[in-house]
């Protein structure tokens, strides 16, 4: 293109390359469709509202207190999800990589378990720990151990074995080894899990909020199913959505190696 | 004890250093068998040799001789099953501080830059960061990488990143210095320029040295004595004391006598190397 000689700088479409332009456009027909639906009257009520009116929704939601007091709670449980499950998951990760027994024993049980949908545990989860914040946390933190747990294990059977010897032949004390080779090599597969953990304790503290719970966005999310302000739900959905997506890039930031950027 | 070596069909040479003084390491009558699903395999059978305070001596033999073994024997980060290895007097029982280890595979750290690589003994060894910082300079320096520092092995070459590892066993300067195919992952003449590095640095401070190699040309190069094994068992086969002069620089590689001691040695090795070839193609593994 640039053989006339003359090299105009790219506008802003130009600068995003074909696979941005495509992800636009992908954006702007489901927009438009959803749009043309709406107004088309064939789905039943709101169920489709125009988005403008889902637009007002979400900028009423934005500035009601009511919205961020239950935002918080439901990143609470989130955080303390992640915390408890995460931090058991690498402990438990770290025991199955670090023994070919403990591999053999246990890891089975974790590959059925991980996949399994872990609202089934719920109630008992209520009978547990009732129906406040604490069965929350304790379902998100059953779900991020999973994916936690079985990343942790094969990242510390994927530590270089020669690594490990040149620990050792340099005198490392056991903490060092833990500090200076175990870590630093587990890092990005720990991390990948601790990603993979977090969109699954989003999942299961969502859920159960919607199930049984008297506030967080999931049970804001209910609530204006149940008074059908659909407007309200998409709003709140969207507002998950992009909280969700944002954790995760930023997530991601870390899970590249270093010096291997591109 | 004696270092004195004790099998073999050919009797050995020479098994004592050269000069006087106890010998600093002795390996003696070490045998190493690995229980294998195949049964067990003897890598390394009843070797012995010993070396002096300040010497240079090379292990050679063919791939798969055992020679990685007894590496790690001497290193003290696996258990003989007969036998044993002495610093200094003492049983090594487990990695020894004053031994100083670079190994065969790629061993640098992904995450750590060239110097945090380099600086990572003295790190943990809580030498001041400043000062661990200046000698792992120096050291990179030494090893031709100068202007390297910042960078992570992933930015560099397969010989490069085997320098680094080098470097990160000499900036502690350990009182012996054991080195498994160091430069096996290098061309020719970065092999022969880093050989004269090494020998450069060895002969500065006096440090003792065991080199394990598969390149006759790089054993003769460096070597006062050179330890050759046998091909499975890994036995001792002869050891050959080198009289080239020192200061010796890789120029001598052309010189007569340079190439009387390769013949000699070849003339030990090529049996041994046709019978590990002669195994791995029936074996079908690469050698
Ligand atoms: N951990 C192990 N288990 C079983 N066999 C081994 C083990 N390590 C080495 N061997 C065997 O011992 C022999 C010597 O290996 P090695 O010391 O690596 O040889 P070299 O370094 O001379 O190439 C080889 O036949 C190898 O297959
Ligand atoms: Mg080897």
């Amino acid at each position: 293109m640039a053989e006339t000689g003359v090299l105009k700088p790219p506008g802003v479409l130009g600068r995003l390359g074909p696979v941005g332009r495509l992800r636009l456009v992908i954006i702007a027909a489901v927009l438009l469709s959803w749009e043309a639906l709406a107004a088309s009257g064939l789905l039943f009520r709101d169920v489709v509202p125009s988005l403008h009116r889902v637009a007002f929704a979400l900028v009423r939601l934005l500035a009601s207190g009511e919205f961020w007091s239950n935002a918080a709670v439901t990143a609470l449980e989130v955080a303390g999800a992640l915390a408890i499950g995460g931090t058991a998951g690498v402990a438990v990760g770290l025991l199955l990589g670090g023994s070919r027994f403990a591999e053999r024993a246990f890891e089975p049980y974790l590959n059925y378990l991980g996949p399994t949908p872990k609202i089934i545990f719920f109630p008992v989860m209520i009978m547990g720990f009732g129906v406040g914040w604490g069965s929350k946390i304790a379902m998100g933190a059953l779900s991020s151990f999973f994916p936690v747990a079985l990343s942790t294990a094969a990242g510390r059977r994927g530590v270089d074995r020669v690594l490990v010897r040149v620990g050792r032949s340099f005198h490392l004390t056991p903490w060092q080894m833990v500090t200076k080779i175990y870590l630093p090599a587990i890092r990005v597969p720990v991390l990948n899990g601790l990603r993979l953990g977090f969109g699954v304790s989003v999942i299961g503290v969502l859920l159960a909020e919607t199930k049984l719970s008297n506030q967080g966005l999931g049970y804001l999310v209910m609530q204006a199913y149940s008074r059908f302000d659909m407007p309200q739900m998409y709003a709140a959905l969207i507002v998950v959505f992009a909280a969700a997506v944002a954790l995760n890039a930023f997530i991601e930031r870390f899970t590249v190696p270093r010096g291997r950027r591109t | 004890m004696k270092g004195t070596a004790m099998a073999g069909d050919t009797p050995p040479i020479d098994a004592r250093g050269p000069g006087a003084g106890d010998p600093l390491l002795v390996v003696d009558d070490v045998s190493v068998r690995f229980d294998t699903p195949q049964g067990p395999v003897t890598a390394v059978d009843r070797m012995s040799f010993d070396v002096r305070p300040g010497e240079f001596i090379s292990v050679i033999g063919p791939s798969g001789c055992g020679k990685s073994t007894l590496f790690n024997v001497i290193g003290g980060l696996l258990d003989c099953s007969a036998g044993r290895v002495t610093v200094g007097g003492a049983t090594v029982r487990g990695p020894h501080p004053s031994i100083g280890m670079v190994f065969q595979e790629e061993s640098t750290f992904p995450w750590r830059t060239v110097i945090d690589n380099v600086a990572f003994p003295l790190e943990v060894r809580g030498v001041p960061k400043a000062e661990r910082l200046d000698r792992a300079r120096q050291t990179i320096a030494l090893v031709g990488l100068a202007g390297f520092e910042q960078r992570f092995p992933s930015e560099l070459s397969g010989g490069m990143r085997q320098r680094v590892s080098i470097a990160r066993t000499l900036v502690f300067q350990p009182g012996i210095l054991l080195m498994d195919e160091p430069f096996a992952a290098l061309d020719e003449q970065t092999r022969l320029l880093l050989g004269d590095k090494v020998l450069q640095i060895q002969q500065d401070l006096k440090q003792t040295t065991l080199l394990i190699t598969h390149s006759i040309t790089e054993a003769v190069q460096l070597s006062d004595r050179i330890v050759v094994m046998t091909y499975r068992p890994g036995k001792l086969k002869r050891i050959v004391r080198i009289e080239l002069p020192r200061p010796r620089t890789s120029d001598v590689v052309s010189s007569p006598a340079f190439g009387h001691y390769v013949a000699q040695i070849w003339g030990d090795l090529r049996e041994e190397a046709s019978r590990g070839m002669a195994e791995s193609e029936t074996a079908g593994r690469s050698p």
